[in-house]
């Protein structure tokens, strides 16, 4: 395991493991980034390549895939890092931990049309129409958030990608509020890229 | 860790919500700003004492085993308040605290953080081995060890239902005078009433001197006295100490006194009153004297027509008046830990106002708005870890039919009487397959459990099906549903003392509740009566009509509904059941495998 590392450090064993979870697609990885650019310490493998779909690369780590499974051999190595989970493993996390965790949110459309690229992309089919895949994500997120709020070892910040984006200044300070840890802020305030904001639609929609 | 909790005993959402769409509740409508608002779902039945007991331990009555403000024991059928249950020991019979499960307050002091309930209910007597500060609310016995009535001190042969009445004696046109009852102790022939001589001598039209035992109260027509201590002696050794209020009501011919049920004295108290003694005392020396009956604002005066409304009215501002300096006093040195107090004055008002005097009702939402403003301001400077909520233990209806659940279970063949009695001692139970005592109860007549139980294993899930589809079905003459819903027990409640509670939780539709009579287990004639009693609403209807509020300094709009079994999480952090808490793959069903196929296509699992 190779570790991005940044400057900040200090006595990990004590930290929370800092997540960043949501859908697929709803800027799990430019908050990655942002994160890594602010200096945080992030677990990451990089077996995962950047792409036309994430061209700054997932910022994932392989193992957490296996979060189900009960492998949790890389928590050992996580307090005060930073690690990407998504949102349907979250409640897999082992309970002996602390989490502070950054929750992506994004307009349902624009995560199902991204989605749909990335699918295309990878020569997979979806069996659903995006209305039906809408209501599922709809049901996912209306039974996580209420679970992941209850959670005695986790605390939670709701980040909306579309304000990120939109008002990218005041999202950072809220996130070092909510970290409590001194972080680059205009490092990663240069992340937010409009550029790779490709699956906008107008609020009316 | 520092959490501050106001209680608001019966606070309405629909209320809450009509009254900030009007503007006239700015300071709690700040914090639905920030998602800080939801409806409270509250435990079944929302009755004040399970509730806040739920709340308190963060279960449903099964975890800790108040169920109903009337229990029974089923080895006799016999009745008892479920806040002041007694037991025999060496000492003779004693209080003991109606249920011993773990409340937030006791998590707290083990995360090593002091921890305050003031004027919770259940909490009397207090435990002292526990490190909780407590002045104790709803169950706090008078001094006669009863929920307590106050005595109506008289010249005219007034028959009362509950209300104590004495007769004056005429000393001449101006001086009259009677003994005043105080406790009881044990005498040889039996319980023996102890009396204080009271003397009252008429000043003028408007005013009067009452002289009782070392105080003498100057008395004006229609306003209550100070405090007053009163000492009553039991014995060469032994005072009981006492404390009431006394108010002038009438010197236009008949002369009235009326005197507040005698309530602990808390420097003497002869049980437990408070924890710890030293707490009690404290604020009684640096805030002043304090009543400390559970249910202070006196209803039962007020509905026997001894007070006036706005004589019920001032005993309600006085107690509220006072309990904020009590808050106030421990505001002031609250640095860490919880504190929580309750103020239950609301309830009251609503229960003698809510169905014909909503200006009177709206007062006090205002006036607990205006104190919520001065706790803002005094809150504005903590951190933004600190907890600060505001919460109610259901909401309220109106009431305008008694239910006497007993005649309807007699009427449909689950009950049967041996004559033509109308209490639980006529009661047939070689026959009666169920009945009811409490407010929102009914038992099976089940063998082996109950003293001369009737009812099989075998015929218990039939008969409760029965029970509750014809009670589900009942309606009254304009066709209006008298049930809202009917929960079975094992679908209601989950831990060990689920199996202590009635077999069915009778939720009333809005408008209905049981009769005064239903609870202790009565069969009075009629299947229903309208509610004529100034005592016009009430809250025991079923507990998805009477949502309580929760109020928080944090955004409560991702918890969805958010219950009574979220609040010692709320408050501290730390759920002490989370058993409810269903992690997200167990309640997204089949779309679940779909979810999963759609994260594998885009490589994330």
């Amino acid at each position: 395991m190779k570790l991005f590392s940044k400057p900040y450090q200090t006595n990990a064993s004590n930290q929370p493991v800092i997540i960043v979870s949501g859908l697929p697609r709803s800027g799990t990885s430019m908050m990655m980034r942002i994160l890594a650019e602010g200096g945080l310490p992030v677990l990451t493998d990089k077996i995962r390549r950047p792409d036309d779909d994430n061209p700054n690369g997932y910022f994932e780590l392989e193992i957490v895939r296996q979060l189900k499974e009960g492998n949790f051999s890389w928590m050992n190595d996580a307090n005060g890092k930073v690690v990407k989970v998504i949102s349907a493993l979250l409640e897999y996390l082992p309970q002996d931990h602390q989490y502070k965790i950054i929750f992506m949110e994004r307009h349902s459309k624009e995560t199902l049309a991204s989605q749909k690229k990335m699918l295309d992309h990878r020569g997979q089919i979806s069996k659903l129409s995006d209305e039906e895949m809408e209501q599922q994500f709809h049901h996912h997120l209306a039974a996580l958030k209420p679970w992941l709020v209850r959670q005695q070892n986790m605390e939670v910040l709701f980040v909306n990608y579309n304000s990120l984006m939109a008002e990218p200044k005041l999202c950072c300070e809220k996130i070092v509020e909510f970290l409590d840890i001194p972080l680059n802020q205009s490092q990663m305030l240069a992340v937010p890229d409009t550029q790779l904001y490709r699956n906008r639609i107008s609020i009316e929609e | 860790m520092k959490t501050l909790i106001l209680g608001f005993d019966s606070f309405d959402p629909a209320v809450f919500e009509e009254m900030a769409g009007q503007n006239q509740l700015p300071n709690l409508e700040k914090f639905t700003q920030h998602g800080g608002y939801s409806k409270l779902e509250v435990c079944s039945p929302p009755q004040t004492e399970v509730s806040w007991t739920s709340i308190a331990t963060g279960t449903d009555p099964g975890g800790h085993g108040i169920f109903d403000f009337v229990h029974r024991d089923p080895s006799s059928y016999t009745p008892y308040v479920s806040i002041l249950p007694m037991r025999r020991g060496a000492a003779g019979e004693q209080f003991v605290p109606p249920y011993t499960s773990k409340t937030f307050f006791e998590e707290t002091a083990d995360m090593g953080y002091p921890a305050t309930a003031l004027w919770w209910p259940a909490m009397f007597p207090a435990r002292p081995g526990l490190p909780v500060n407590t002045l104790p609310g709803l169950g706090t016995p008078d001094i006669r060890g009863q929920l307590g009535v106050g005595t109506l001190l008289t010249t005219e042969d007034e028959v009362l239902k509950k209300t104590t009445r004495v007769k004056w004696s005429s000393d001449g046109k101006r001086h009259f005078s009677a003994s005043l009852p105080g406790p009881q102790t044990q005498g040889r022939d039996g319980p023996r009433t102890i009396y204080l001589p009271i003397r009252l001598e008429v000043i003028d039209s408007t005013s009067a001197r009452l002289t009782v035992d070392q105080s003498q109260l100057d008395l004006r027509l229609g306003e209550w006295s100070d405090i007053v201590a009163l000492r009553f002696k039991a014995g060469l050794l032994l005072t009981i100490h006492a404390i009431t209020r006394f108010l002038l009501t009438s010197l236009d011919g008949r002369i009235c006194v009326y005197a507040l049920p005698l309530q602990i004295h808390p420097l003497h108290s002869p049980w437990h009153y408070a924890s710890s003694t030293s707490f009690s005392k404290k604020l009684w020396k640096e805030v002043g004297p304090y009543l400390t009956l559970g249910w202070p604002q006196d209803t039962t005066g007020l509905e026997e027509g001894c007070i006036t409304d706005d004589q019920f009215l001032d005993l309600c501002q006085s107690i509220f008046d006072t309990r904020i300096q009590i808050f106030d006093c421990l505001m002031k040195e609250f640095r860490e830990g919880v504190l929580a107090a309750i103020f239950d004055d609301l309830d009251r008002v609503q229960h003698m106002f809510f169905h014909n005097r909503m200006d009177v009702v709206q007062d006090w939402y205002r006036r607990l708005d205006r104190f919520v403003g001065e706790v803002n301001s005094q809150v504005a400077s903590w951190t933004g870890k600190d907890r600060y909520l505001i919460l109610s233990d259901h909401g309220f209806s109106q009431f305008e039919k008694k239910v006497h659940l007993n005649r309807w279970l007699l009427e449909n063949g689950f009950l049967s009487m041996k004559n033509g009695s109308n209490s639980l001692d006529g009661v047939d139970w070689s026959k009666a397959r169920a009945y009811a005592i409490g407010l929102n109860s009914i038992y099976l007549n089940i063998a082996g459990r109950e003293g001369q139980g009737i009812v099989s294993a075998d015929e218990v899930e039939p008969l409760l099906g029965e029970i509750r589809h014809k009670l589900s079905n009942w309606q009254d003459a304009d066709q209006r549903r008298v049930i809202h819903k009917i929960r079975l027990k094992h679908e209601t409640y989950s831990g060990p003392y689920t199996r202590f509670g009635p077999d069915l939780v009778v939720g009333y539709a809005p408008g209905y509740r049981a009769s005064a009579e239903t609870g202790l287990g009565k069969v009075p004639v009629n299947l229903l009566e309208p509610n004529t009693d100034h005592w016009g609403a009430d809250h025991c209807m079923d507990a998805d009509l009477v949502p309580g509020v929760v109020f928080a300094n944090r955004n409560l709009r991702d918890f969805g509904r958010v219950s009574f079994r979220d609040i010692p999480f709320l408050a501290i952090g730390k759920y002490l059941d989370p058993s409810n808490i269903k992690p997200p793959s167990h309640s997204t069903g089949e779309g679940q495998k779909d979810l999963e196929e759609r994260l594998k296509g885009l490589g994330y699992l």
